[in-house]
């Protein structure tokens, strides 16, 4: 029933028109922001029930409630309070070392002020490149989940340029980002043109690519040239000193891991930005992605586009592993890469596959692990740095599902603004 | 059965679908329901059927307030509906589609197979409908499926019949023998609602007319007390043109030309079978023909869609056999496809986005592989107006525009580049009165041009009135080429085959 259209009178001024349709896109991105917002709040009092049932003494105390109501309230309070205390100064910082920084400014101090954010923003630069990386597939809705697998091809072909090639840093680290680049993408490629020519579902392959690579790893790291010599538990040579990123704080201290890599990401974000919103390419990807009949009969070569799409994506993922083993690991092992792959799809599912939301859900990604370790370790009542992805994972099933926040927060969300909410997720 | 709807309103959020509408449908008459696409006919019919909750109103039968919930009450309540889309089992025998959910079973739980079929066979012999209960679904013509569903209702003993838009995907003749059908309902004391938009049909069958727009009832009358132009007058609120206004053309060299084509359809099978046709700039060849008979699978493949199997294709004797879609659109072939959701747009894009759909790399809107968004949005203000596309501004996006405006969206598109051949297939369907007679009027303009213009309906009135040529199609090939003056019988016979001679013979 389209009767709206019909009976709007014919076009007369454009502008104040305009300015109504532009309102109703911010009500609907504030829409987009709360939800999120609301998720955040749900995933931190979802952490707090748990450091509650978890922490013996706070339990005990609610045993025994009605004794001393007041004490087991202020118990509890100050135990959530402590450990999201420690979560935020050791994801940020510490507004205590800042201010010992400012007023004793040596390095020491300086180092301990800014170690919360040095290790925030290295945990996020992988998550910010493999998040972009499926970001783009995303919006050509493919559901790339070989982030794994990518990541470990781009890594591979990072490191084998890394130890090989003896060149000073400004030759050798361009290099390097080749190998990534071309490390990822092969690895993609091959689910890309499965998909554009047999019709072999990208989920599959993708996934069964992610073993394959794993095992690949294995094997390699087992023979020449990648084996370590005289190492036989499975370790990669290591990168040359002039291949690994340098660090951006390493003149006040070689603990502040921050590193070029995070310089890396923060282009690859003005790049995959300007891709997918203004870019001619970019356009047809999402047509492709959005109706790819349509794509058909508009000469869009949508074959091509899902293996590029795929190149692409892989290539930024790749690089992700670039980032990580010349930037952090220097070398590889069994594993490599750990869950990044699969937290990038988390990131960009976060991130609304849109650059900028995907640098921001990485971030938060990088903070809450570096707040968790943190807060493990000075945390008074043992709470471990797990809570920190239970608080992860919550957040992100809420924005998932945006119809469960939306019931709970019992917000009035208008049809359209429903709409593109409820349905979120994947893609635009 | 008398049924009377009465003061029912619903709303879609702002849009109000149906305003305090009143129906009343006298047992054995054939009331008519008429309104242009988005008029809130169906919107009533879904409310009447159970399917959507009014606002406000109720149902009466027989004077009594009912409550219809769902489909199962309008079935209690004797109310039967035959949707536009068939919901048919096709591997399943007629018998066992129509007492699907109210199967019979002998005292212990087996199917009673013999029982349904002689049921059946009763009911279809008493209303003149003609089925073989053994007969499987997938098998049946069209005609035939929707007689499946007609008993499908008779079965649970509707008294009152609801048809949406039954005609849209019949031939001439079938639409003969379905009027036939419903008489013989209405004879015995049924009564059937009739939806449809096409008035010829209004005024040949029905006893009540009933018209809606934006959905309000606008007027009821009857047949005998009016005519084609006051019913689309009614429908549309002014005076329509229902006849195409063109000079004679004046055509050209053969811009379009295709030989010996065969194409093959989805499933393999042959669809278009060894046929040639030409089409000269400056004129416009329509091709009638009902749906299925290989019009989709030729339109594919001029358009480099579908691969041909053998046979050529040349524009301006320029060989495009084979080639791909870009080819064939470089060659200035223009395409407004079938399925403007499905082909045409993409509904979550923006106007302004859609018309540079196939002109993305355009140098007026991209350079060096960037957007130019300013001339895009240029571009859309202007097509806008020029196409007079009803919308806000060029950034709305398409999918909330009525189907007439999707469809100018599509033909503005495909108009705003240099064209020499112009294929249109079924470039009206599902539209308003308003919007088709822009969008021939905009045909006409291009052939007047000098444009090939192919233009492929299964609406006959619509091929005689803008055809400066007509090929009828039928089973993949063309039974004939014959002159806008021909008579409807002999088109209509083509259309189910007959050759040309021998049509022009038999109505002769």
């Amino acid at each position: 029933m389209t009767l709206t259209d019909e009976s709007a009178p014919p076009v007369e001024g454009p502008q104040p028109e305009a300015r109504v349709l532009r309102a109703a896109r911010r009500v609907r991105e504030a829409n987009v922001l709360l939800v999120t917002a609301l998720a955040f709040v749900i995933g931190l009092a979802f952490g707090a029930v748990l450091i509650v049932v978890t922490t013996p003494n706070v339990l005990s105390s609610w045993s025994s409630f009605f004794g001393h109501p007041w004490a087991t309230i202020s118990l509890t309070f100050n135990t959530v309070w402590g450990a999201y205390e420690l979560l935020f100064c050791g994801a940020i910082v510490d507004p205590r070392s800042l201010a010992t920084a400012f007023t004793h400014s040596n390095k020491a101090n300086w180092t301990t002020a800014l170690t919360p954010i040095s290790s925030t923003l290295t945990y996020a630069t992988p998550l910010i490149l493999a998040g972009l990386g499926l970001a783009v597939t995303f919006r050509t809705k493919l559901f790339n989940i070989g982030g794994q697998g990518q990541l470990i091809g781009g890594a591979l072909g990072a490191t084998l340029v890394g130890f090989s090639v003896h060149a000073p840093g400004i030759i050798l680290i361009p290099l390097e980002i080749l190998g990534g680049i071309a490390g990822g993408m092969l690895i993609a490629s091959i689910a890309g043109l499965l998909k554009a020519h047999t019709g072999a579902h990208e989920v599959i392959t993708t996934m069964m690519l992610n073993y394959i690579m794993l095992n690949v790893l294995v094997y390699l790291l087992l023979i020449a040239p990648y084996q370590l010599p005289g190492e036989s538990q499975g370790e990669s040579k290591f990168v040359l000193p002039a291949g690994q990123l340098p660090l951006l704080l390493g003149w006040l201290s070689n603990t502040l891991q921050v590193n070029l890599g995070i310089v890396i990401a923060l282009v690859a974000v003005a790049v995959v930005s300007w891709f997918l919103n203004r870019s001619t390419a970019g356009f047809e990807f999402q047509v492709v992605g959005e109706n790819p009949e349509a794509a058909r009969t508009a000469g869009i070569n949508a074959k091509r586009v899902i293996v590029a799409a795929m190149c692409i994506s892989g290539a930024l993922v790749g690089l992700a592993g670039m980032v990580q083993v010349t930037g952090i690991d220097h070398s590889m092992t069994a594993g490599y890469g750990g869950t990044i792959g699969f937290d990038a799809i988390t990131v960009a599912l976060l991130g609304r596959s849109k650059p900028m939301g995907v640098l921001l859900a990485a971030l938060l990604f990088g903070g809450l692990q570096a707040g968790g370790h943190h807060m493990q370790i000075y945390s008074p009542t043992n709470i471990d740095y797990s809570l920190a992805l239970v608080i992860q994972a919550v957040i992100v099933f809420c924005v998932a599902t945006p119809a469960l926040v939306i019931a709970l927060f019992r917000l009035k969300v208008s049809g359209e603004a429903a709409e593109s909410v409820t349905t979120g997720g994947w893609g635009s | 059965m008398r049924l009377e709807l009465r003061g029912i309103t619903k709303r879609f959020g702002p849009l109000l679908a149906n305003s305090d509408v009143n129906l009343t449908v006298e047992p054995g008459e054939i009331h008519c329901l008429l309104g242009e696409n988005g008029a809130g006919k169906s919107t009533l019919m879904n409310v009447l059927f159970g399917m959507l909750t009014p606002d406000a109103g109720e149902v009466l039968i027989d004077g009594d307030p009912v409550a219809i919930r769902g489909p199962s009450d309008a079935v209690a309540h004797r109310i039967g509906m035959v949707h536009q889309h068939f919901m048919l089992v096709p591997v399943f025998t007629v018998a066992e589609n129509v007492v699907l959910g109210f199967e019979p079973v002998h005292p212990w739980p087996v199917l009673d197979h013999k029982g349904a079929s002689e049921e059946i066979r009763r009911v279809s012999r008493q209303y003149g409908l003609d089925v073989d209960p053994e007969a499987t679904v997938e098998n049946l013509p069209i005609g035939m499926q929707q007689r499946v569903e007609i008993l499908k209702a008779l079965d649970r003993e509707a008294e009152v019949l609801i048809l949406d838009e039954p005609t849209a995907v019949l031939t001439p003749q079938e639409t003969e023998a379905l009027f036939v059908i419903m008489r013989s309902l209405t004879s015995q004391g049924k009564s059937v609602i009739f939806i449809t938009h096409k008035l010829k049909e209004v005024l040949a069958v029905a006893d009540r007319i009933t018209v809606m727009r934006l959905g309000a009832v606008v007027g009821s009358t009857s047949p005998s007390e009016t005519n084609e132009d006051a019913l689309a007058a009614m429908m549309v609120g002014r005076s329509v043109n229902l006849v195409v206004d063109k000079e004679p053309a004046t055509p050209g060299a053969v811009a379009l030309e295709a030989t010996s084509l065969y194409v093959e359809d989805d499933r393999g099978l042959t669809a278009v079978k060894g046929l040639s046709v030409s089409v000269r700039s400056g004129e416009i060849l329509a091709i009638a023909g009902v749906q299925g008979n290989g019009q989709t699978e030729l339109v594919e493949a001029l358009t480099g869609l579908r691969p041909v199997v053998s046979g050529s294709i040349e524009v301006e004797g320029c060989d495009v056999t084979g080639g791909s879609v870009r080819t064939t659109l470089n060659a200035g072939v223009g395409h407004v496809p079938e399925d403007r959701q499905r082909h045409g747009l993409v509904l979550s894009m923006s106007i302004a986005d859609n018309l540079v759909l196939d002109l993305q790399h355009d140098a007026e809107f991209s350079k060096l592989g960037t957007r130019n968004l300013k001339a895009v949005r240029a571009n859309g203000t202007r097509r806008l107006e020029e196409f007079d596309i009803r919308a806000r501004t060029s950034q709305v996006v398409v999918g909330t525009l009525s189907g007439g405006n999707q469809q100018k969206v599509v033909v503005a598109r495909e108009l705003s580049r240099p064209l020499k051949v112009l294929i249109c297939s079924q470039p009206t369907r599902g539209l308003d009165v308003g919007s088709i007679e822009y969008v021939h009027r905009k045909i006409v303009e291009m052939r007047d041009a000098g444009v090939a213009v192919l233009f492929i309906s299964s609406e006959l009135d619509e091929v005689m009135a803008l055809g400066d040529r007509i090929a009828v199609m039928y089973e993949g090939r063309i039974t004939g080429v014959v002159p806008p003056g021909t008579s409807r019988e002999q088109i209509g016979l083509m259309m189910a085959g007959a050759p040309e001679a021998v049509a022009a013979g038999s109505t002769a």
